[in-house]
């Protein structure tokens, strides 16, 4: 397809600008890919203001700065700065491994609207297990500093299956530390996680057990904690749309440079990313064909083709279906349909022996 | 949220300068009918009712008790969505006693 068969592709909603790969911390579940991409070859503070600007033009609302750990660029401040200059909602996503008081100062002041902190367990033990490291002290300690500004901030607690049967607990600690927003998200089994799959996916049992609390906690702080939660889709008979679907919602640009339509797009074997050192985000976003390869319903099976749920799911998660069946164009094995769909299956079900794999 | 109440944007909330969407964290909330004009009036100063005899102005003959009533729906609703958050000032009596 050309730009000419795509006049009126509406743009992209929110950016995500992987500004670092380099992290102080090393998570079981991290979805950095398995390459990681040199400090050296990052982009410079040149580059990224130029490419907000660019995004803004484009229809971006909200910038989700991101890593890695966003803290080890230097020119944080400048790149908040140049974020909002160009128009647009500013949110980090951090460790919060390197914040002081006198840096969160700056961001603030800079235009930061928005702070997430992760969470990896509600036990300093569990919680440095998950993340290779001592970072569960260093984020309670960062809680009273936050509140101390005015900036929207979300505790994410990322569930799995060795810390899913203690929701509840986690729950109430999340409340205690008082966010204005909690968010309870699955891991995905991306990039590093992948590698820690079996051991991070919970059982179907744990899942199911796990909703009525949620439900019961989005009552309870009802005006004073916003909860949203995402569960896996590993679970549901029917795929969601991926990222809002394909070359649809987001664009992730990652510390080189590279734009991708979804952060684990990489794994699809054949595609090729094109630099924002070498185009304009509009070019990218209406031609690059890793953005074309799965818009559209072209590339769909016979089975989604004909299904009434393609416009709703748009086929599910291209990354999904090439991982678990090697074939990118596969329908998502999630679905009931998928010939696959007796793989999710077994993965439900097992409770494999296996050991850790830290990221080194 | 009553009428008395000041309502202010919670941190990481604000109305988009020109668009009909209020920007929150993670995400954006479509505006519709005359949403955008009374969040314009959240100030953190003007009360539910000052907000409310503001939009009237110069409408003398509508139904101002529905108006009123739907105004205070709405910021109750961003309330509850954790989209808007509520002082209230201390009224005479308290200041009294
Ligand atoms: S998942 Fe962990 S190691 Fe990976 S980027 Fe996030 S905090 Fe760093
Ligand atoms: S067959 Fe395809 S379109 Fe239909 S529900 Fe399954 S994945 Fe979605």
């Amino acid at each position: 397809m050309t730009s000419e068969a795509n006049p009126i592709l509406p743009g992209p909603l929110s950016l995500i600008a992987e500004l670092t790969h380099r992290c102080p911390l090393h998570c079981l579940y991290c979805s950095n890919p398995i390459e990681m991409q040199r400090a050296s070859d990052e982009l410079s503070t040149e580059d990224w203001t130029r490419v907000f600007q660019q995004a803004a033009k484009l229809g971006v609302l909200h910038l989700h700065l991101t890593g890695g750990e966003p803290l080890v660029r230097k020119d944080l401040p400048e790149l908040i700065r140049a974020g909002r200059e160009a128009g647009l909602y500013v949110n980090m996503i951090t460790s919060g491994v390197g914040m002081t008081e006198q840096c969160l100062a700056t961001l603030v002041d800079a235009g930061l609207e928005h702070l997430q902190l992760s969470f990896q367990d509600l036990e300093e033990e569990s919680a440095n297990h998950i993340a290779g490291t001592r970072s569960h002290a260093i984020k309670l300690a960062l809680v009273p500093i936050l509140k101390k500004f005015h900036l929207a901030f979300t505790v994410n607690l990322v569930v799995h299956r060795m810390n899913l049967d203690r929701l509840e607990d986690f729950i109430a600690l999340a409340e205690d530390l008082g966010p204005d927003r909690l968010e309870i998200a699955h891991v995905q089994y991306y990039g590093w996680a992948l590698k820690n799959r079996a051991l991070l996916m919970p059982t179907e049992e744990q899942v199911h057990r796990a909703l009525p609390i949620v439900e019961a906690a989005r009552e309870r702080l009802k005006g004073r904690i916003h909860l949203e939660s995402v569960f896996p889709d590993y679970f549901g008979s029917f795929p969601k749309a991926c990222v809002g679907g394909w070359g649809r919602q987001m664009m992730l640009i990652d510390p080189v440079g590279q734009a991708m339509p979804c952060h684990s797009a990489a794994v699809i074997p054949g595609l090729t990313f094109d630099n924002v050192r070498q185009h304009d985000l509009r070019w990218i976003w209406r031609d690059s064909a890793a953005f074309q390869r799965f818009r559209g319903d072209s590339w769909m099976s016979d089975t989604c083709l004909a299904c009434p749920r393609k416009e709703r799911d748009l086929g599910g998660c291209r990354c999904q279906a090439f991982m678990l069946t090697g074939d990118a164009e596969a329908i998502d094995p999630v679905c009931t349909y998928s010939p696959h769909h007796g793989l999710l299956q077994t993965l439900r079900t097992s409770t494999p022996e296996v050991l850790p794999i830290w990221r080194g | 949220m009553e009428m008395s109440s000041t309502p202010t944007f919670a941190p990481g909330c604000r109305l988009h300068p020109t668009q009909e969407v209020m920007l929150v964290p993670e995400g954006t909330l479509k505006l519709t009918g005359p949403s955008r004009d009374i969040l314009l009036r959240v100030d953190g100063q003007r009360t539910v009712t000052e907000i409310a005899d503001d939009l009237l102005q110069g409408y003398p003959e509508t139904n101002t008790d529905e108006i009123r009533n739907d105004i205070l729906d709405l910021l109750a609703r961003l309330e509850q969505r954790g989209v808007l958050r509520t002082t209230q000032l201390p009224t005479p009596n308290d200041l009294r006693s």
